[in-house]
């Protein structure tokens, strides 16, 4: 049986004049599957990531999701097809509160979601912001505006904005970049506890969040996929070491 | 400050401006309560619904235009083109009952228009394009004798009966004008808490994560410049009845900068600005010629906007948030010491 991968790149090229950030990558990730992608800074994960998304449209190659062709779509079109994502850096409404903030991701992706008519509390995406609050533990702060939040509250704000518009692809870009040591098992346990049908593709420099998150492992230099392999292996390659250790030692 | 301290506060505001013309009529004599009224207080919010329109593009979408003045402008050109009465009769025979709503559709498409114009600019940009749209605009409108009756403009607009009550009596121009300006600032209070609202403030804040939600960044814009052209537009209509007529000069660089002007000195925080700063204005605007001097009233006008902006960049509505910032440490100070 031959499923349909939830993401299919194939050959996908990004470059910014000269300078080529995403070089002929090829993979697949299938549906429920946990990929993260490693690799040293500048080896064009975040690029990957906006090339994906639709921030920045693929230069060469082709993106599908769930075997429709995504590569020319706008980045509001990916996301209604089922991507969500989070950035490096939070980024965040800061004039408005976490309630609101929730609610615009919530209802992103709704058919009715340009409306001139302003929501009860009763409104069923009002209701889904709250709970996605309470399962982001940030339930008391609901009518805080964003930008009195820790660095913490954003990160957990930031998955649970990726997370509230329900999608299919979960697309996290170094979720506990700027997490104290403490917080970062309870990002882990929240990797974890995400449905299994839900495929997440994860980028992290922090080895102890993504490898036991992961189910399999690509790493990239230069723009390229060097190694791909399951997250046991990944350690003992000798190029991912070379890459980490540098390739003299 | 919370949207129901927000509301008590404009309820206080409108309960003070519906009494005013009362207070004036008990301490000034019959004609000064007049011209107080229609003149300053009436003329000042219909600039301030003008200036509304750009207040709120500029507070909720981070937008700001310098076509707002013109999209005003061809709300009441439209209504002087059309209107029985008018002079000359460009299209005339049309009852006001059809061409205010003529103009305000028409404003409506203006601000649709320059919104689809201006999509993918920001701030120095947008405010390049929409100075270029406006004089653009402004030049063809002067230069236009067949339409537009060229520099001479269209007069004797004077307004349409209200339940057989004249436009032009002071108390049913100026109650007109407060009906109206009440009704647009609530709305859009209450617009902004729509998910159409919470998106433009999505996109002053960061348009690239609303596209990132699913939202299309570019049809909020329009809208909002939609949104925004039929609050100008109602002003324009307004304004073109105060004057009993308009000319290109009500659409010129200057009556375009001035808009920008009382919404910089109102203060660009809050929608409420636009018309503290349109009554400040017209009070300079009126008197800086008696107060200093005839010749050079427009340096009394500029002075004042300088020592606003620097005293507080956030205008006059921004003054108290200041003012309780000074004097906050200092109580500290004052609590600290034994």
């Amino acid at each position: 049986m031959s499923a349909v991968p939830a993401l299919r790149l194939s050959h996908v090229c990004r470059q910014f004049g000269a300078l080529r950030a995403v070089h002929d990558v090829t993979f697949d990730v299938m549906p429920g599957e946990r990929r993260a992608v490693l690799g040293p800074n500048g080896a064009g994960k975040t690029t990957l990531f906006n090339t994906i998304c639709g921030d920045f449209p693929p230069t060469g190659g082709s993106i599908t999701l769930f075997g429709d062709d995504i590569t020319t779509l706008k980045p509001h079109h990916r996301t209604r097809r089922g991507i969500g994502r989070t950035y490096q850096t939070s980024l965040l409404f800061n004039g408005l509160t976490v309630l609101d903030n929730l609610y615009l991701a919530v209802r992103g992706v709704r058919p009715n979601r340009f409306s001139f008519r302003a929501p009860k509390a009763t409104d069923p995406d009002m209701i889904a912001a709250r709970t996605m609050a309470d399962r982001m533990r940030i339930a008391h702060m609901l009518a805080t505006q964003v930008d009195q939040l820790s660095h913490g509250q954003r990160r957990q704000l930031e998955v649970g904005m990726a997370l509230a518009s329900g999608p299919k692809v979960l697309m996290l870009d170094e979720p506990a970049a700027g997490l104290s040591p403490g917080d970062r098992p309870e990002l882990l346990k929240l990797l974890k506890d995400l449905p299994r049908d839900l495929t997440l593709v994860l980028i992290e420099h922090d080895m102890d969040v993504a490898l036991p998150a992961a189910d399999i492992v690509t790493v990239m230099k230069d723009g390229e996929v060097v190694v791909e392999a399951t997250p046991d292996k990944i350690e003992s390659d000798p190029v991912v070491q070379a890459i980490y250790l540098g390739g003299g030692h | 400050m919370t949207p129901a301290r927000t509301t008590v506060i404009s309820l206080i505001g409108l309960a003070v401006l519906v009494v005013a013309p009362l207070v004036l009529l008990a301490i000034l004599p019959q004609n000064q309560a007049q011209f107080w009224t229609s003149n300053i207080l009436g003329r000042g919010l219909v600039f301030g619904l003008i200036a509304l329109s750009l207040t709120f593009l500029a507070t909720y979408g981070g937008f700001i235009s310098l076509a707002q003045m013109t999209v005003a402008g061809v709300a009441g050109y439209t209504v002087a083109v059309l209107t029985q009465g008018a002079v000359p009769t460009i299209v005339g025979g049309l009852p006001y009952a059809l061409t205010i709503p003529a103009g305000l559709f028409a404003s409506v498409l203006a601000g649709l228009l320059i919104g689809a114009i201006s999509v993918k600019t920001r701030d120095i940009y947008l405010l390049m394009i929409t100075l270029a749209l406006a004089m653009g605009v402004f030049r063809f409108v002067e230069t236009n004798i067949a339409w537009f009756n060229g520099y001479e403009g269209i007069r004797n607009v004077v307004g349409p009966d209200i339940f057989g009550l004249s436009f032009r009596s002071t108390y049913v121009f100026y109650y007109s004008v407060v009906a109206s300006c009440a009704v647009l600032y609530f709305g859009i209070l209450y617009l902004v808490r729509s998910p159409f609202g919470l998106v433009l403030q999505g996109i002053r804040d960061n348009p690239r994560r609303v596209s990132a939600l699913g939202y299309n960044v570019g049809q909020h814009r329009i809208a909002a410049f939609g949104v925004a052209g039929f609050i100008a537009g109602c002003g324009g209509v307004l304004a073109t009845i105060y004057n009993i007529g308009i000319s290109p000069g009500s659409i010129g660089l200057g009556a375009s900068v001035n808009i920008l002007i009382i919404s910089v000195i109102g203060g660009l925080g809050h929608p409420i600005g636009a018309f503290v700063g349109s009554i400040i204005f017209t009070v300079f605007d009126t008197f800086a010629a008696t107060i200093y001097d005839r010749e050079r009233f427009n340096t009394l006008i500029g002075l004042v906007f300088l020592i606003i902006v620097l005293v507080s960049p956030d205008g006059v509505v921004g003054l108290k948030g200041r003012l309780m910032a000074l004097l906050k440490p200092k109580q500290a100070k004052e609590a600290k010491s034994p």
